[in-house]
């Protein structure tokens, strides 16, 4: 019999429309010569990637997605690029750049070989969309997750973004003044 | 979609990531293809984490935010400070040490 659903038809549709664009917005990101249109791409990719995260039930890392690296991360971005001076780059093709892409296409072709190889073994977790909506939403079940099971990583993560932090602050006041060479 | 889609995807932005991390002169464009490559790691990882049902792909993909914004945020403060002693960003003229 000839059946189809209609709501995984158009999600499928979706999936895939928003899986392309951000294979196109990264293209975007290494082609373009002038640093503020590359951001721009990045945006739109992470854009996009949050919304696939969204049709893969994972809403909370969609959140997490738009507010850390398309609001914080990328503003950071910009200021920089407002900064230095977006220079366009002049993108001369040369022997190397060659080299890159032979090795990039390579490196392409192994992982779909990779990818297509066939079924593996999977390891079957207990949490269904309905367990998901049971416990209250994603955030939660993240939460649940991140607090019992991975509170050492957890923890750890926040050591880390504190050295982080430490570390700018010495960067950027230490070097303040130009290193002076020594006369004599 | 089903496993092939996120492996595609995924693979795609993920050697995208790094041609444009090998082809670009600009530090800023090579970290921005950091940035790409550890978004397509997310994405596997939100996919499977989707068709396994497990939630540790999804605290996998938060862990990795958190050591990408740390290493977005101290490799540009590096860059920063490169251009305040040199006032030049290109990375084939960066080939001394000192300062």
């Amino acid at each position: 019999m000839f059946e189809f659903d209609l709501f995984e038809l158009t999600r499928d549709t979706v999936t895939m429309a928003v899986g392309f664009t951000a294979v196109l917005a990264s293209l975007g990101v290494i082609l373009c010569s002038a640093p503020v249109y590359c951001a721009l791409y990045l945006i739109s990719n992470m854009i996009c990637l949050a919304l696939l995260f969204l049709l893969y039930n994972a809403e909370f890392i969609a959140a997490v997605q738009i507010i850390v690296y398309a609001g914080a991360v990328m503003i950071l971005f910009l200021f920089i690029i407002a900064l230095l001076g977006g220079k366009k780059e002049v993108q001369e093709s040369s022997a190397q750049r060659s080299m890159a892409f032979t090795f990039v296409i390579t490196m392409l072709g192994e992982l779909f070989l990779a990818a297509t190889v066939g079924p593996t073994k999977p390891i079957e977790g207990g949490f269904d969309p309905q367990t998901v909506a049971q416990v209250g939403g994603s955030a939660k079940a993240i939460g649940l997750e991140l607090f019992s099971r991975h509170l050492v990583p957890f923890e750890l993560a926040s050591g880390l973004l504190l050295v982080a932090a430490v570390g700018i602050i010495c960067l950027a006041k230490f070097s303040y003044a130009p290193v002076r060479r020594r006369t004599r | 979609m089903g496993h092939q889609f996120v492996l595609l995807i995924s693979a795609t932005i993920f050697c995208i990531g790094a041609a444009g991390f090998i082809i670009r002169k600009n530090p800023l464009i090579m970290f921005m293809s950091v940035e790409l490559m550890l978004n397509s790691v997310n994405f596997l990882l939100v996919g499977y984490s989707s068709f396994l049902k497990s939630m540790d792909g999804q605290i996998f993909a938060l862990m990795i935010m958190t050591v990408a914004a740390a290493e977005v945020v101290v490799g540009l403060a590096i860059i920063l400070t490169i251009f305040r002693t040199r006032h030049d960003i290109d990375v084939d003229h960066i080939n001394v040490l000192k300062g």
